[in-house]
């Protein structure tokens, strides 16, 4: 008889944990909110910095753990604690008793409308970063013009933003800005592409090259200051007002297409389940972790680890290496190490 | 009766009479300075006030009605009210009794000023009595009263829950000496009478208290120098009253002729502020009142707190607690006494200097956004509204479906009222700005300026002068056109709580024009406190000194009283209150015109 | 003798000699002042600054650098849109006034 770990959470941080516990011998369950596996990363079009299509790497995942136990459309109802272990109560009637539990429920994308000035909802042609990878994988959206002359990203939006409660960097906006700011030029060449941003931060492998593909390849305009303030003109062209902080001077442009970039917050059930678990929540908002250094994947909470987007912002690859070790320190754990 | 000391004075009175000789003098003295304080021109319109008929009625009335019947407080909480007239009046009554007694029985005495106050120990029964039963048994019936009160007022120190309010004003040590001498005078008076009621006669209070005495008491040894702790407790009371909250009393009768001779706060210590602040009893209603009373850091901060540390001169507070302030206006709604702790404020931040001066002299707002031609109406949307585009966008399209003729006049952005750097205290500034909108206005050739923020409006109608030119709320505005048929709106069946914005509500007193409009588009629920008792949303430009991060328990606590209604969700018709609220709220927050215009079909 | 150029005062700030002695005795009052990032929010959205110039972002810089703002600073409505937008949550209306009451 295998062990049983329940898996919180069905993105790509609970499919490698699951499938790397499937190698080590145990019986992984996950429980998935969503009719779908995958998570953020399944609505994804193509990922940076190889371009490679979001669904290759889920379905590759999705492979791995063919033989692991899904829930999809299942919620956790409650988990108590018992003497040596937890009881996870489901939705769908069944309970589960396990010695250790992931919990790998991710983030939420920020709800843009309550930036209240970008108009998200307000104005036409105003849409999100995940507004724009769901039109890139096909899906119609009246928003997004025909053949638009001039479009904007707007960088950190709801992050680094005490008004909006999130003073976290989201990491992976900027990048994903210049991302979907190059496939936009791939599929509109004499587009006008500006992109607003507070501060670039390209940390990761390649990003910086991805930037200066950009700016070099593609003419995108990376303009340094934060929009404040969208409103419409007389021909219903979205005027954008932002500062050019490095000439010093206000700048207005009338655009087709603005593209909010939605950053993470913390996932709205996350609080809800470390209440059950007694949990301790970070000042951020996000899961607190043991330490912020080294114990990431561990909580203060015997037999219950975290992976993935649930403690805090992080980009693809990040996650997937936390499901790893997660799935490697629930192994040891197990195993009384 | 008859005299029973033939002198008629006795020592026991002296302090009686210092006592009163100081406070007259005091009072009458302060009063004269803070007439010299006013301005010519307000000290002139005051004076002719006085001599003023109608003027004279209404003061009369008023004191009647505020000083001594406190109606306003009888509204507010009956126990309250009962608790402050049966004191205030009962007091009123039994001097008034006195005095008749005095000229009813020893008519020569009148002359004497502690006679009607001290009258039983002064006098004695004889065969003519009979024909005063009556009057003692006034006395005796007041002096319960009184009592009542006295006993009240203590509970209300132990339970204030009782009297309507969660918190009351710390006292400070003059106030309480005050406080315990206002309390020993009743039961020492009754005391003292009972005492000589088998010599001076009395009712059913005092003759049975005067029995009981005597069954264990052989000899009248109590009665000289329970009269004497009488008129020491008043002597107390009357030296205390000017350092004290009791100044309210002798103050608030000159404040009420004051402002029925329509005066205004013009500076932040002098004449009528001076008064008001004289005027504060120190209740401590402004404290529940108070929407930044929702952080206990705070508690220290409303208007009760400001007119104690302006009489104390404690500068540092003064300022603290006037640039904290929200400007919501609820303090002075409440106030019964009518103390305009937002005015107070603002005019202690006009009494500061700052070496740089707003200049726009050379700011061209010409040729923005106004166009040649002339349109019936200008749409002025404000600055906040800009962060709102919601509103902005909803009130075009009302106006483009009801086919109105019009202009948004600061569409590629405007000057902004100058209503923020009023309050700011920056009036001559405030002033410049509002005369460079005039002109922009009025260059406009619009019949009729509508407005969608509040702070606008009010700064609007309270200080510009537009001649020929309707300034207009969209809550009205469009409720005429509804009427009119112009409008065709749908009534759903979401139910919405209508958030009255300070500025709207308290401010301009529009409480119905907004819930009739939102009626028509939805339903309306109420929340616990509401209209002039609405909770500020806390985004208010009134605060100078309150940060973000210190408004939010302010907001939480606003939208405490709103999830009271049980809506489905929040209307409010000003950019600001909008913001704030949708900021924590868990439902959603909207303006009226959104709610209007999605309930509103395409003519 | 003309070379086409004369010898002008050097563009470059020096820190070392900079007197910023206002924006430290601002700071000290509004310690938010401090946390700009210099995203430029209030400037775009600033009512005046179209009109003006007024930045309260070049303010800020300005005092640090030790330049004068007496001219960008008497541009200032008070309207509290900078306020409003800023991500800091500085209170740029307590700030102007500061920097107005503590300018010398």
């Amino acid at each position: 008889m295998k062990e049983n770990v329940v898996i919180i959470g069905g993105g790509i941080a609970g499919m490698e944990a699951a499938g790397q516990l499937l190698s080590l011998g145990y019986n992984p369950i996950i429980v998935e909110q969503q009719d779908h596996l995958g998570g953020h990363v399944a609505q994804w079009h193509r990922l940076f910095p190889d371009m490679i299509p979001a669904q290759e790497l889920v379905q590759k995942l999705g492979e791995s753990i063919a033989e692991a136990n899904v829930f999809l459309e299942t919620r956790v109802n409650f988990v108590n604690r018992l003497s040596d272990g937890w009881n996870v109560m489901l939705s769908n009637g069944i309970n589960i008793v396990c010695r250790a539990i992931l919990v790998a429920s991710g983030f939420t994308l920020f709800d843009a409308s309550r930036k209240e000035e970008y108009g998200y909802g307000v104005y036409d042609h105003v849409i999100t970063n995940a507004d724009l990878e769901a039109w890139l994988n096909g899906s119609a959206d009246r928003r997004v013009p025909f053949r638009p002359e001039s479009m904007g990203f707007v960088h950190c939006v709801g992050s680094r933003d005490m008004k909006a409660g999130n003073t976290q960097c989201s990491k992976v906006c900027c990048t994903t800005a210049i991302k979907q700011a190059i496939e936009m030029k791939e599929r509109f060449p004499d587009s006008n592409v500006y992109c607003f941003y507070m501060d670039l931060r390209l940390f990761g492998k390649k990003y910086e090259d991805f930037y200066i593909n950009a700016q070099k390849q593609w003419g995108v305009q990376f303009i340094r200051g934060r929009v404040s303030e969208v409103s419409e003109t007389m021909e219903g062209r979205l005027q954008v007002k932002a500062e050019d902080t490095l000439s010093g001077r206000p700048v207005k442009v009338q655009l087709d297409l603005l593209v909010l970039m939605s950053g993470m917050v913390c996932n709205e059930h996350s609080s809800r389940m470390a209440g059950m678990m007694g949990l301790d929540i970070d000042s951020d908002g996000f899961i607190r972790s043991r330490d912020n250094e080294y114990h990431i994947v561990e909580s203060n909470r015997p037999g219950v680890f975290y992976a993935g987007t649930c403690t805090g912002t992080k980009t693809v690859p990040e996650t997937v290496c936390e499901a790893r070790s997660a799935a490697l320190a629930i192994h040891n754990y197990l195993k009384g190490r | 009766m008859i005299d029973r000391i033939a002198s008629g004075f006795n020592p026991f009175v002296i302090p009686f009479l210092a006592g009163m000789a100081f406070v007259l003098g005091y009072c009458l003295i302060s009063m004269i300075r803070i007439v010299l304080q006013l301005s010519h021109a307000d000290r002139k319109k005051f004076l002719i006030s006085l001599v003023t008929p109608g003027v004279i009625w209404r003061n009369c009335r008023d004191i009647f009605c505020d000083c001594l019947l406190h109606v306003k407080l009888w509204k507010r909480n009956r126990l309250l009210g009962y608790m402050h007239s049966s004191i205030a009046l009962g007091w009123f009554i039994l001097i008034v009794l006195g005095h008749i007694e005095v000229l009813l029985f020893v008519p020569g005495r009148i002359n004497l000023f502690y006679y009607p106050i001290f009258f039983n120990f002064f006098v004695a029964e004889n065969e003519s009595t009979v024909q005063g039963k009556v009057l003692f048994f006034l006395m005796d019936f007041f002096l319960l009263v009184v009592l009542s009160g006295i006993f009240l007022a203590m509970l209300k120190r132990l339970r204030s829950r009782l009297f309507g309010m969660r918190r009351t004003t710390r006292h400070s040590l003059t106030n309480q000496v005050g406080l315990y001498a206002l309390w020993a005078i009743f039961p020492l008076r009754l005391l003292a009478e009972s005492f000589t009621a088998h010599i001076s006669g009395g009712s059913f209070l005092t003759v049975p208290a005067n029995w009981v005495f005597r069954q264990f008491l052989g000899n009248d040894l109590n009665m000289l120098p329970t009269w004497w702790a009488y008129s020491i407790a008043l002597c107390v009371f009357m030296v205390v009253l000017p350092f004290s909250r009791y100044m309210h009393i002798p103050a608030e009768m000159m404040l009420i002729p004051m402002r029925n001779a329509g005066i205004r706060i013009t500076s932040a210590r002098r004449g009528l502020a001076r008064l008001e602040v004289l005027s504060c009893p120190n209740c401590g209603i402004c404290i529940d009142a108070c929407p930044m009373s929702a952080d206990r850091a705070n508690l220290k901060d409303c208007t009760v707190y400001l007119t104690r540390q302006i009489r104390r001169g404690n500068e540092k507070r003064i300022d603290e607690i006037s640039d904290k302030c929200l400007l919501c206006g609820k303090c002075q709604e409440l106030c019964q006494v009518g103390v305009e702790g937002p005015k107070l404020r603002v005019a202690q931040r006009a009494s500061r200097k700052y070496p740089i001066s707003p200049d726009f002299s050379d700011i061209d707002v010409k040729g923005s956004g106004i166009s040649a031609e002339k349109h019936e109406v200008a749409y002025y949307s404000g600055c906040m509204t800009r962060l709102t585009p919601s509103i902005s966008r909803s009130v075009e399209s009302l106006l483009r479906k009801a086919g109105v003729d019009y202009t948004w006049i600061d569409r590629d952005g405007g000057l902004c009222c100058g209503r923020p750097m009023l309050i700011a205290g920056r009036t001559e500034e405030a002033r410049e700005m509002a005369a460079r909108n005039m002109e922009l206005i009025i260059s406009s050739g619009a019949g009729t300026l509508l407005v969608s923020c509040p702070i606008c409006y009010r700064m609007f109608t309270e200080e510009y002068t537009l001649p020929g030119i309707r300034v207009v709320h969209y809550a009205e505005f469009f409720d005429e056109l509804i009427r009119q048929k112009r409008l065709t709106v749908e009534k759903s069946d979401v139910c919405y709580v209508y958030h009255d914005p300070c500025e709207l509500g308290r401010g301009c007193g529009m409480y119905d024009g907004p819930r009739r409009l939102l009626s028509h588009a939805a339903f309306l629920a109420e929340a616990d406190r509401t209209r002039g008792e609405s909770v500020c949303c806390g985004g208010s430009l009134g605060s100078i000194s309150l940060d973000f991060e210190h408004r939010k328990s302010i907001t939480m606590s606003s939208l405490e009283n709103l999830y009271s209604s049980r809506a489905d969700a929040i209307a409010t018709a000003c950019p600001l209150c909008r913001s704030t609220l949708a900021r924590y709220s868990d439902r959603p927050v909207r303006d009226i015109a959104e709610v209007i215009d999605n309930q509103t079909k395409e003519s | 003798m003309d070379f086409g150029f004369g010898i002008n005062r050097s563009s470059t700030i020096d820190l070392t000699k900079t007197d910023n002695g206002l924006f430290r005795r601002v700071c000290s009052e509004e310690p938010g002042a401090r946390t700009c990032m210099a995203c430029g929010s209030c400037s775009a959205t600033c009512m005046a600054s179209d009109l003006s110039g007024m930045s309260i972002r070049k303010v800020l810089l300005a005092m640090q650098r030790g330049q004068d703002i007496r001219h960008m600073l008497s541009k200032c409505m008070l309207c509290g849109k900078c306020t409003m937008v800023c991500p800091r949550g500085i209170n740029t209306r307590r700030l102007v006034l500061t920097i107005c009451r503590l300018y010398d």
